[in-house]
């Protein structure tokens, strides 16, 4: 009973955050490949941005050569990914417009 | 620690195979919102809860709303069927993104990263914000990288406002009958 206490209380290994995050990135990957509305590709893109910040602050937290600066370096990523979102729901925006449509099948070229 | 990692990695990967799979748009910013939270979790485990903070802040509250708004201006009727919202890679995705998984997973665990424990990290705010602005020893690449994104958030909004700019008779401007309306797009 206590050795099962005692192995619920210990730290995770470095492994498992990075294994989770591997999962999320691929599943993020998937989503981006098979979905057609644009708007979905760009929630899929960010999961895979989380997975991505979720594996450098894994990093800053268990490697003590990296100082910590990994969750840094996670912030700059979240600011990139915001700026990111708001200039491609605006290319969405745009598309829709002109087109009537978010389907990526249907959008095929860059003018008319 | 061993519950709630199982938690929040369960949580994590229903809420985005959700977001992936489910039919209604709506839907899947909500279980985008889901598993960014697991992951702001994962934060606080991992001995950062500002960035846990920022987490929610930005992508819980910002992102999520954001992206509500473009589905709200793009809706369309729901989708029936899985056939109509997935194109025909489907199998071929689920492969690649799989075989993505798995290298990373093995080359992740194979690897030996040496001497590893947890609790390396800044734990307290001030070490963090030190850090962040390139003021603590051995971090003046973030004086860069801090007014890189400065400029770059700036110019991302200007090109949101002008790429989604409406201009004058172009799209849903244009009414049925032809006509063009009055004073869009400026000028008088």
């Amino acid at each position: 009973m206590n050795a099962a206490l005692e192995t619920l209380n210990s730290p995770l290994p470095l492994e498992a955050y990075l294994v989770v995050a591997a999962v999320m990135f691929a599943v993020g990957a998937w989503g981006a490949i098979i979905r057609r509305n644009a708007v979905v590709m760009f929630m899929c893109v960010e999961i895979m941005i989380n997975a991505v910040n979720l594996t450098l602050v894994a990093f800053s937290d268990f490697l003590p050569a990296a100082n910590g600066v990994g969750a840094n370096y996670a912030v700059i990523v979240v600011a990139i990914a915001a700026a990111e979102v708001a200039v491609g729901l605006a290319i969405v925006l745009a598309v829709f417009r002109t087109r009537r449509t978010v389907n990526v099948d249907e959008v095929n070229s860059m003018k008319g | 620690m061993t519950v709630v990692f199982g938690f929040l990695a369960g949580m994590m990967l229903v809420s985005a195979l959700g977001t992936v799979l489910s039919r209604n748009v709506v839907h899947s910013a909500l279980f985008m919102s889901g598993s960014f939270l697991a992951v702001a979790g994962f934060f606080v485990m991992l001995g950062a809860p500002v960035l846990a903070a920022f987490q929610v802040l930005v992508y819980v509250g910002a992102v999520t709303v954001v992206i509500l708004f473009g589905i709200m201006f793009t809706q369309r009727p729901q989708a029936r069927r899985f056939s109509t919202i997935m194109n025909r890679q489907i199998w071929a995705g689920l492969l690649i993104a799989l075989g993505v998984g798995g290298l990373l997973s093995v080359v992740l665990v194979a690897e030996d990263w040496g001497d590893v424990a947890a609790g390396q990290g800044n734990r307290n705010v001030e070490d963090f914000s030190l850090a962040l602005l390139g003021v603590a020893p051995g971090t003046g690449i973030f004086v860069l990288l801090f007014e890189v994104v400065a400029v770059l958030l700036l110019v991302a909004m200007v090109a949101a406002i002008i790429i989604s700019r409406r201009k004058p008779g172009e799209g849903e401007d244009t009414r049925p009958d032809g006509q063009q309306p009055q004073n869009i797009g400026g000028g008088s």
